[in-house]
């Protein structure tokens, strides 16, 4: 639902597939107990009538919503009217459908671009500081990374807080951009997306540079020796060595970024809740006020299962890249 | 556990005999000792704020420093009206979702790792899939449904919800560690004669205890964090949970009291931090193949 705070991603496996295995790879994933009959169908139907009732039913009676006026009328009376396609002409032609898409794209593009960029610097520091300062660094992001984003939330307010925010007094001390001790940022659309871009940055490295380390600890250091011995420069050993074995889980950690960051909510919410003038509204956004600030549910349906077709690609591609790198199903 | 150490240490050792200029290391530190002041600086500001005294926490000048010590802003934050009673929601939603997602999902993941069966792979790949939907592709049909059942302003619609968006991914985490368990213990037992029940509640689930508690703390960090679907779904504010509680700390008249606004984070926060240092291994050397983002 809201952007999963926890959710699959093969940390170990792409790794396995990248470095020369040191022990012969047996077959795995089910190859357990072959009887089949009922014992599997009777350990997974719980969980899958569950799945089917609270997932699977949920999104054909969002689909069926989007063909409807569903709004304030249905909370009360439960009454509504299909009116086919309608929703869909009207969210197709609305500017504000569209300022969003372009913002939603613009955005993810900003922030996985800065998470992934800056991820994997910091997961080439870990590999080349020492013990201390390596435990130093993972304390670091672990911190950044467990932190709820409501709590986050709550202290970038507080950080950009117009008048006594530290932050606003810190750029006010480069005397970069003049005296911006009272700039409110959630007011200026430039600077509530600036503000909203370091707080999803902040919490996304850690993810990016963790995982990058671990699959980048596990490439065979025979490699690096036999490139320094031939003379490579640092900068050509990381390239050639480390970013191709490194390329499945790099993939991987972006297809995730992109989808997570597409669903951004809470952040932009609780920041400037799409504001100023809907500056800040993508499309999870849009389809929250639609459905849950003015009531149009019909719209809101419409708008969640187009967003739900433009993620359903990247969801494909990354359950194909999932697979190739060696995670079995 | 042991088995990452293990595979870890050879490699540690010849990257540390490896020569390596040493002015790169020098480079390479500075870089890591900025990038910990700046991506700390957050958290410490929050943890330096909830312990200020009111007079420090709005000076002109920033205290970078602490200068007094004071529990004031855990007081006010804990004796604020809600707070005891959002706190007592919040762990009956998160426990309730915990009983259901791991009875179901042990169970399931059991089936799709110990089993060979057609579907297979399509219910695997559904399981992914579903973790991608956007928030309010489920927020919109559930809130219409619960709204007709009563189940808004309900601890069960909330519980409902949570499992939906926490079983997938405990499924699959589950099912991590139960490949990891080797076939020749249940060909052994076989051999013996016990039947799929036995091996499964003897042998296969005490073996696969770590993955439960793992798979727990992810899914407990899922349904504590979760601020868009209570916020959604519990509108009289009794039945608000710790993260809606947070958030709506901002809006009493007076104005916003910083100092106790992050002496709840800092409370509110707490337990996730202690768990995610305490599962640290699992995080990053994915020993349960499943990863959380915050």
């Amino acid at each position: 639902m809201s952007s999963p705070t926890a959710t699959t991603v093969a940390v170990g496996e792409p790794v396995a597939a990248a470095a020369p295995p040191r022990r012969p790879r047996r077959q795995r994933g089910g190859r357990g107990v072959k009887r089949s009959g009922l014992a599997p169908l009777l350990l997974l139907s719980p969980a899958g009538l569950v799945i089917i009732a609270l997932t699977i039913v949920p999104i054909g009676y969002l689909i069926w919503m989007s063909f409807t006026d569903a709004g304030q009328r249905m909370l009360f009376t439960g009454e509504y009217d299909v009116v086919g396609l309608q929703q869909y002409r009207d969210i197709l032609t609305d500017p504000s459908f569209w300022k969003s898409f372009a913002r939603t794209v613009g955005f993810t593009a900003a922030m996985v671009g800065g998470s992934v960029l800056l991820g994997m610097g910091v997961a080439q520091l870990i590999g080349k500081v020492g013990r201390v300062m390596r435990l130093a660094l993972t304390f670091v992001l672990i911190c950044a990374w467990a932190m709820p984003n409501v709590a986050s939330s709550m202290v970038w307010g507080w950080l950009f807080q117009p008048g006594y925010g530290v932050g606003n007094w810190l750029l006010t001390q480069t005397h970069l951009f003049g005296d911006v001790t009272d700039t409110n940022w959630a007011d200026r659309p430039g600077l509530a997306f600036v503000c909203i871009w370091m707080l999803i940055v902040w919490q996304a490295v850690p993810f990016v540079a963790l995982t990058l380390h671990a699959a980048q600890s596990q490439v065979d250091p025979a490699y690096y020796e036999a490139a320094r011995m031939d003379g490579a420069s640092e900068w050509r050993v990381y390239w050639t060595i480390t970013v191709h074995f490194l390329r499945p889980t790099l993939l991987l950690v972006t297809i995730l970024s992109i989808i997570w960051d597409f669903n951004v909510f809470n952040q932009i919410w609780l920041i400037s809740k799409g504001g100023p003038d809907g500056a800040t509204s993508t499309l999870g956004v849009y389809a929250y006020r639609n459905a849950f600030v003015s009531f149009h549910f019909g719209v809101g349906s419409a708008i969640a299962v187009v967003t739900t077709l433009l993620l359903l690609g990247l969801t494909a591609f990354y359950v194909r890249s999932l697979v190739r790198t060696g995670e079995e199903l | 556990m042991s088995r990452t150490r293990a595979a870890r240490a050879p490699h540690a050792n010849r990257v540390n005999r490896a020569p390596r200029p040493t002015s790169g290391r020098i480079v390479a530190n500075t870089l890591a000792v900025l990038f910990c002041l700046v991506w700390i600086f957050p958290v410490y500001w929050m943890v330096n704020t909830a312990f200020k005294p009111p007079y420090d926490v709005t000076t002109p000048t920033p205290q970078f420093l602490p200068r007094h010590f004071t529990l004031t802003n855990f007081k006010a934050a804990i004796t604020q009206s809600h707070f005891l009673g959002d706190l007592r929601n919040s762990l009956i939603v998160v426990s309730g979702t915990l009983v259901v997602a791991i009875a179901l999902g042990i169970f399931a993941a059991a089936a799709l790792s110990r089993f060979r069966f057609r579907g297979r792979r399509a219910i695997l790949v559904v399981i992914l899939a579903v973790q991608m939907l956007p928030s309010a592709a489920l927020l919109i049909p559930m809130f219409l449904v619960f709204n007709k059942m009563g189940l808004l302003d309900h601890y069960l619609g909330l519980v409902l919800a949570y499992v939906a968006a926490v079983l997938p991914f405990s499924i699959w985490v589950m099912r991590g560690f139960f490949l990891a368990l080797p076939y020749e213990l249940e060909e052994a037992a076989m051999v013996d004669g016990a039947s799929t029940a036995n091996i499964l509640f003897r042998i296969l689930f005490p073996l696969v205890a770590p993955g439960v508690i793992a798979t727990s703390i992810f899914a407990f960090v899922y349904a504590w964090n979760d601020y868009l679907i209570a916020y959604t779904f519990m509108k009289d504010q009794s039945m608000y949970t710790l993260p809606v509680w947070l958030a709506s700390f901002s809006t009493p008249a007076t104005g916003t009291n910083y100092g106790g606004q992050m002496a709840a984070s800092v409370l509110f926060s707490l337990p996730v931090v202690i768990f995610f240092l305490a599962i640290q291994r699992n995080l990053v050397a994915g020993l349960s193949s499943g990863a959380v983002k915050g």
